[in-house]
């Protein structure tokens, strides 16, 4: 709890003092919420810490002193406190006389004055709140502490807990109340123990009889120990180890008396595949490392490795190879032309295999991973550069050396394109920047396609709008793209529900293809599209989906 | 507490076959007895430098005068518990207000009012909130203490209502022996003590000067205001934006344990200078006017005798304080408001009649506010928290839900009278946004289910807040940015149907759900009582545990001298010097010296020549870091000011402007620094600001002796926790049913006529803004009105006054996006397919309009104007979507509002 509590007691011949403190240290914020907008101060809250030593000890030592008589004291001036630290939550709770953080002192000090002397308890012992914003906000409870040789044979003392946040420590009252009223009672009756052991060696009320009219009835001018620490009271030695304890476990207890639970959405279906592909790897590398007993290089050949990270941005090879590169999806559009491009586009995200062939395995792969982002993770398959030609149940994204010749049945096939980069022929007299990728290379498209690619899909469509609005910027391109893909993805899910796992009819998945918003123009297209991006969902969903149903028949039929 | 458990919440899900019943079952009372509307009670008291303490006002002490029925007194009528809390004497007389009696205050205010002030007043400028527990008869008693502000013209008359009463006290010749004002002397001392400055300090008020007045802007304070300026901004900068994954409810609850946090000290915050009016006027200008003079409110709950309804009020009260406190400021306005149109009355026994009808009235609306807060039914399963904590019920809670919200598709088909209202819901409950956010993290369960927050989880346990205030910012939709709070209210004759929407809004107005840990009941070993190992023997043998002997130092660092002597200059902290200068200033009371401050003065020229020592023989580590100490200096010598006993405070003022120079001592060698301590300690007198006169030196070597040790580890004790739901929280409390009557504080209610609701909401919404339940700033207060006979929804705003045709507010436009989600959801449901999967095909397509506030926030990102139409194409964005995602954008891009304001 962000909050701090201590013993008071009023002393018959000093007032009101701060004898025992115990504070909470929180650890450095686990994370703030950016980086750049960390809240003012912070670095001076930071050399506050660093630069507490000194006037702290200043503090604790000054108070100390052997002016204090017994009754103010709680730790002897050599002492140097309790820590305890909550090895789960990185907080520390230390105990001192008085608190170590100067700003902490006055407060206290402050807490322990109106609690002892100038707020009013009915009965004199019980709780009571106080505060206001400039000294923070104080649960106090009173109570008095027997002692035979005190006036009235009794001492008192109060417990305060103060903290800045006031609707936390009044939400926390009835708690805070409770425990603190064991506290107490459990000082009083040892307290009591120890008062009637007294009584019966040497009844006081006799002694103070007999004496009733010499001075030495004032408490202040009695033998050197009239004011008795807390310790002797009690009879308890280690009375402030336990304190300390006592302290720590309520500072704990009552800031993790209520708890939340705070839901997120549900990760995104790109996320979960990332997180598959990433765990199969992790295996198959283990398998590999067994088998071969991690001898050879398991290196697997050119086939894109899954990154956990975003994978719209992140490319860790192309970084590694030189030569012109695709920025961008818009980018990519205006080095190949609207024409070129909406045909790629199209092949792209019908599932058909997209091969480019060149002698740029960088180029390649950038516009591998420009052209990825149009699809959702686990419809990518890609195998960015390879010597020889791989079959399009392998990957539908293949780059090929120049020399590679393409089978026939994939040639002739409507399902596949191939995009040839030729080099341009050119004198060497003008160094070309890297940009300019139309002044070095020129792009062949050629596919046995024969359907139209202008009509469908309806993402591609939206898409296309936004790559041909300059006034928006990359990344609200991207962005766009990930709202339509999110959207696509959730129609997906609902006809995989649909038709795979509920098995209905041709008639009912007109209805919903309908109220999902995929009938109309293209709806030819926007159908193959749902259902190659079917083949993309994480296996996670499917087998939970798969086993709901179960569950969810029964409850319908219920 | 079971019973009332299973009271509130042993209820089941009924079975599937009648869903139309669900809504309409029984909607459950909050309260486990009855409330009596006598059982609070209103005390306004004065406190004046010259006249004493006063009792202004005493609602026990009131009677009504009444001549058609002598008996009537309202407070007599408890309402009954399904009914209404009418105050019906006033509904049907308005033109004759009623007249009132008052005789002799009741026996205890004297020690009511000591209460309310304490032993010793405090200087203290802002307001003070207290609370106390009177055992017997068993009451809980609220207190706000309040400074004066008078304006020009009325402070020379400040004391007409006092002669008021004292003249009524002649008006009513069978009551003259004490009716009207209690004049209460000084409590006696509590204690005694030696010290003469002991009685100094009670007899002078506890000197503290309000903080604000006495810094200046670029002073070291800078530090903890620009923490509490940023949380006071509406609007932080363009810059902060979180779309980078951290929901706006995980920064709010950040900022929140650093606002709240002990370690920054208090800081001042929003609302610090509330003070009570005595005039119209704003403060005068002349500082002469100003006296001192208090004004405190208290309200006193009787609790019930039974234990258990004592206790389940209790745990009520102290978890809905929030809410208490915002009506008795309302309360306080009132009475302002009172005090200030009695004032203007010449004549003295109408003055009081003014005034006491006034109060009275303002006190009726206080009881019945409060009686309807207990008292009001709930919806007794709220359907997001229901399926949020119930996993097993989830299917059959999905099913009744769709079903609920199909039956009110059909109902409003023609006006989108849903579409419209959650649109209105969507846009201003906000608290939805962080729960559709999509995780980072693989799904612990199963890929339906939504993970917890594990950043706010470790957040909670490292930096607690409080989750209650969260729960409240939540319900309330206080994530955007500017915040905003939000209500709704469902008016409807027809009971059914507005239970309906009510448990289909319960769905989309979301907060956290609450978790309580409680230590079993008769736990043997509680690390609660210090001394439980020992109660059978106080002899030392039998210590408690843990014993301190295995105790070894540990390497727990809280910046050791040697550490602090050592840092650099440039992490020089302000707080270096508040000590010394804090413990001098408290020197002016030490006792022994015949002139406080004449020894004052004694220490400042000893500190000059230090600081300038320090400059001169250690220059270079002093270096640039000089400018930055000086700057942060001088303002952390006015923040402690608090000097018990002091009787002037521009003494001291000025001597601390003169000390500057001892902050430096961070930079100088040990053997410098122990002469300053050592100087430090023979000037001041320990911590006394009571005074005792034994001043004894202590050598610094034996002080360093113990810096340099470190704290003995101890474990933390643990204890056996049970855990279970939370029953006072506000995801229950502030979800209303069908109520008989508008209420200000819920989140979600339902009533029957709109005819209080026109009275009182655009005051209450003004309320809102003014003292926010929410404790932190909020700029606009919304409240949604959705109407089932006239098929209509309105937003009606606290910045909106008049609005055409004498309606409440404006309409909503209809959202094409929620539209369709809602269409399609039920269109699924409509072709049988699960309703588990509908609910989650819902949540899918409510993380779509996430990820569209996404890319309009991205839009708008360096734009100046917005094309509606660029929007359309481009995005996808209609114009009707543009105040749901800017919205909705604004919770993770606090800039978009800026821009589209």
């Amino acid at each position: 709890m962000n909050a701090l509590v201590a013993l008071c007691h009023f002393c018959e011949l000093h007032g009101p003092r701060t004898l025992f403190c115990t504070e909470a240290v929180h650890p450095p914020s686990p994370s703030p919420p950016q980086p750049g907008s960390a809240i003012p101060g912070d670095r001076d809250r930071e050399a506050d810490r660093e630069g507490e030593g000194l006037t702290m000890r200043a503090n604790s030592s000054a108070t100390q002193r052997a002016d204090m008589c017994e009754g103010c004291r709680s730790l002897p001036a050599s002492h140097p406190g309790f820590v305890s630290v909550d090895s789960e939550t990185g907080i520390r709770y230390l105990s001192h006389q008085h608190p170590r953080q100067p700003q902490l002192f006055s407060v206290v000090r402050q807490a322990c004055v109106r609690s002892l002397s100038c707020e009013v308890c009915p009965g004199r012992e019980g709780p009571i709140f106080f505060g206001d914003e400039q000294h923070g906000f104080v649960f106090s409870h009173t109570f008095f502490i027997k002692d035979s040789l005190a006036r009235g044979f009794q001492r008192w003392y109060s417990i305060v807990v103060v903290a800045m946040d006031r609707i936390y420590l009044i939400n926390s009252w009835p708690f805070l109340l409770r425990h603190l009223r064991q506290t107490i009672q459990s000082l009083q009756d040892t307290a009591l123990k120890v008062f009637d052991n007294e009584q019966c060696v040497c009844p006081q009320r006799a002694v103070r009889m007999n004496s009733a009219f010499s001075p030495a009835v004032f408490p202040h001018q009695r033998s050197g120990n009239a004011a008795r620490s807390l310790t002797s009271l009690t009879q308890h030695s280690n009375l402030w180890a336990s304190l300390h304890s006592s302290f720590s476990w309520l500072l704990k207890a009552c800031g993790s008396r209520l708890t939340e639970k705070l839901l997120e959405g549900a990760p995104t279906e790109d996320t979960l595949v990332l997180i598959e592909r990433q765990t199969e790897q992790e295996e198959e590398m283990s398998g590999w490392d067994c088998a071969e007993g991690g001898g050879s290089n398991p290196q697997p050949s050119q086939s894109e490795s899954v990154q956990p990270k975003d994978f719209q941005f992140d490319d860790g090879r192309q970084e590694d190879l030189l030569g012109p590169k695709f920025k961008s999806l818009r980018h990519l559009r205006q080095v190949l032309g609207a024409n070129d491009f909406r045909q790629l586009a199209w092949h792209v995200l019908m599932g058909n295999q997209v091969i480019w062939r060149g002698a740029d395995p960088g180029l390649i792969q950038s516009a591998f991973n420009v052209l990825k982002a149009l699809l959702p993770v686990g419809c990518v398959r890609a195998v960015s550069y390879s010597p020889h030609y791989e079959e399009a149940y392998r990957c539908n994204f293949l780059g090929l050396s120049p020399d590679v010749p393409i089978p026939a049945h994939v040639s002739s096939s409507e399902f596949s394109m191939l995009v040839d980069v030729l080099n341009v022929e050119r004198g060497c007299v003008n160094p070309v920047s890297d940009d300019d990728i139309l002044s070095l290379y020129q792009f062949n498209i050629s596919s046995a396609n024969t359907q139209p690619t202008d009509k469908g899909p309806t993402l591609l469509n939206k898409i296309e709008v936004a790559l041909s609005n300059e006034n928006l910027s990359v990344e609200v391109v991207s962005l766009c793209l990930l709202c339509l893909k999110e959207e696509w993805m959730n129609k997906v899910k609902v006809l995989f529900k649909f038709s795979k796992v509920d098995g209905r009819g041709k008639e009912d998945t007109q209805k919903v293809l309908a109220l999902l918003g995929a009938t109309g123009p293209g709806e030819e297209d926007n159908v193959r599209l749902l259902k190659f991006w079917m083949t993309g969902l994480s296996k996670l969903y499917k087998s939970h989906l798969m086993t709901a149903v179960r569950g969810g028949e029964r409850t319908l039929t219920q | 507490m079971p019973t009332l458990l299973q009271k509130l919440f042993g209820k089941r899900a009924v079975g599937n076959g009648s869903a139309r019943d669900c809504s309409t079952a029984a909607e459950q009372c909050w309260a486990s007895a009855e409330f009596d509307l006598a059982q609070i009670r209103l005390i306004v008291y004065q406190d004046c430098e010259k006249r004493g303490r006063q009792v202004l006002f005493d609602s026990t002490a009131i009677h009504k005068l009444d001549t058609s029925e002598p008996t009537a007194d309202e407070t007599k009528t408890p309402p009954n518990r399904s009914g209404a809390c009418h105050i019906s004497s006033q509904a049907d007389d308005k033109d004759k207000p009623p007249s009132y009696q008052y005789t002799r205050p009741a026996s205890d205010v004297n020690m009511i009012g000591e209460m309310m002030f304490g032993s010793v007043s405090m200087s203290y400028k802002g307001s003070t909130l207290k609370i106390h527990h009177i055992r017997s008869p068993p009451q809980l008693m609220v207190s706000k203490v309040f400074s004066t502000r008078f304006g020009s013209s009325t402070s020379g008359s400040t004391n007409t209502l006092q002669d008021s009463f004292e003249s009524m006290s002649q008006t009513f010749p069978s009551h003259t022996s004490s009716i009207g004002v209690c004049r209460v002397r000084s409590a006696p001392l509590l204690c005694l003590a030696r010290s003469a400055s002991f009685f100094a300090a009670h007899s002078n008020p506890v000197d503290m000067p309000s903080r604000g007045h006495s810094e200046d802007g670029d002073s070291g304070i800078a530090r903890s205001a620009s923490l509490s300026s940023l949380l006071a901004t509406p609007l932080p900068s363009p810059g902060s934006s979180f779309s980078s994954g951290l929901s706006s409810s995980y920064q709010r609850r950040w900022l929140r344990s650093q606002a709240t946090s002990l370690q920054h000290g208090p800081m001042p915050r929003w609302n610090t200078e509330e003070m009570f009016s005595l005039s119209d006027e704003s403060c005068s200008s002349n500082p002469a006017m100003i006296q001192r003079k208090k004004i405190a409110i208290s309200i006193i709950i009787s609790l019930p005798e039974r234990e258990e309804e004592n206790h389940n009020f209790q745990e009520f009260f102290f978890s809905h304080f929030p809410l208490f406190e915002s009506h008795m400021n309302k309360l306080k306005t009132a009475i302002e408001r009172a005090m200030i149109v009695c004032r203007r009355i010449a004549e003295s026994s109408q003055r009081v009649q003014v005034y006491l009808c006034r109060v009275m009235e303002a006190l009726g609306e206080f009881r019945m506010t409060v009686w309807n807060l207990y008292m009001a039914p709930r919806i007794s399963e709220p359907v997001w928290l229901s399926m949020i904590s119930q996993s097993t019920e989830r299917n059959l809670l999905c099913q009744r839900f769709l079903k609920e919200m199909s039956l009110l598709m059909e109902h409003g088909a023609k006006s989108q009278f849903l579409a419209a209202l959650l649109t209105a819901v969507l846009t201003h409950h906000l608290a939805w946004v962080s729960t559709v956010m999509p995780s980072s993290l693989p799904p612990i369960k199963s890929a339906c289910q939504k993970p917890a927050s594990q950043t706010v989880d470790l957040l909670a346990k490292s930096h607690p807040y409080n989750p209650l205030w969260a729960q409240l910012g939540d319900l309330y939709g206080a994530l955007g940015s500017p915040v905003r709070v939000c209500r709704t209210v469902v008016v409807g004759r027809r009971r059914e149907l507005v239970q309906r929407v009510l448990y289909v809004l319960s769905y989309f107005i979301r907060c956290s759900d609450l978790q309580e840990h409680v230590q079993p009941q008769g736990q043997m070993d509680n690390p609660a009582s210090p001394c439980t190992s020992q109660t059978t023997d106080p002899t030392p043998e039998k210590t408690c545990t843990p014993k301190p002997d295995p105790l070894k130092p540990t390497a727990c660092v809280i910046g050791t001298s040697e550490k602090a002597l050592n840092s650099d200059l440039g992490n020089a902290t302000p707080g270096t010097s508040v000590e010394q200068n804090h413990e001098i200033l408290l020197t002016d009371t030490n006792s022994t010296s015949p002139s406080p401050s004449l020894e004052s003065t004694a220490v400042r020229p000893e500190f000059t020549e230090m600081g300038q020592e320090c400059f001169g023989e250690d220059s270079d580590s002093v270096g640039g870091g000089l400018e930055h100490i000086l700057a942060n200096q001088s303002p952390l010598l006015h923040r402690v000011q608090f000097h018990i006993g002091s009787p002037s405070e521009t003494a001291n003022d000025g001597q601390a402007e003169g000390l500057t120079g001892a902050g430096c001592e961070r930079g100088l060698d040990r053997k410098l620094h122990q002469r300053l301590l050592s100087d430090i300690w023979r000037k001041e007198s320990s911590d006394s600001a009571l005074g005792d006169s034994d001043d004894e030196e202590t050598s610094p070597r034996e002080l360093y002796g113990a810096t340099e040790q470190k704290e003995y580890e101890l474990p933390l004790p643990s204890c056996q926790v049970e855990s279970r739901a939370s029953v006072n929280h506000f995801g229950h409390s502030l979800l209303g049913g069908y109520c008989p009557q508008y209420m200000p504080d819920f989140a979600l209610h339902g009533i029957s006529s709109d005819l209080r609701l026109k009275q009182c909401l655009m005051a209450d919404l003004e309320h809102t803004v003014l003292h926010p339940a929410l404790d932190e700033p909020v700029a606009e207060a919304l409240c949604i009105v959705a109407d089932t006979d006239r098929l209509s929804v309105q937003v009606v705003t606290s910045q909106r006054r008049v609005c055409e045709g004498g309606r409440l507010g404006r309409d909503v436009m209809v959202s094409n996006l929620v539209h369709t989600l809602i269409t399609s959801v039920l269109q699924l449901f409509a072709l049988n397919i699960a309703s588990d999967f509908c609910v989650m095909h819902l949540e899918d397509r409510l993380q779509e309009v996430y990820f569209k506030s996404r890319s309009l926030a991205e839009y708008l990102r360096g734009q100046t104007r917005v094309h509606v139409k660029e929007l359309g194409l481009a995005l996808g964005i209609e114009s009707s979507d543009i105040p749901l995602l800017a919205a909705v954008a604004s919770t993770h891009s606090p800039y978009v509002a800026q821009i589209l304001l």
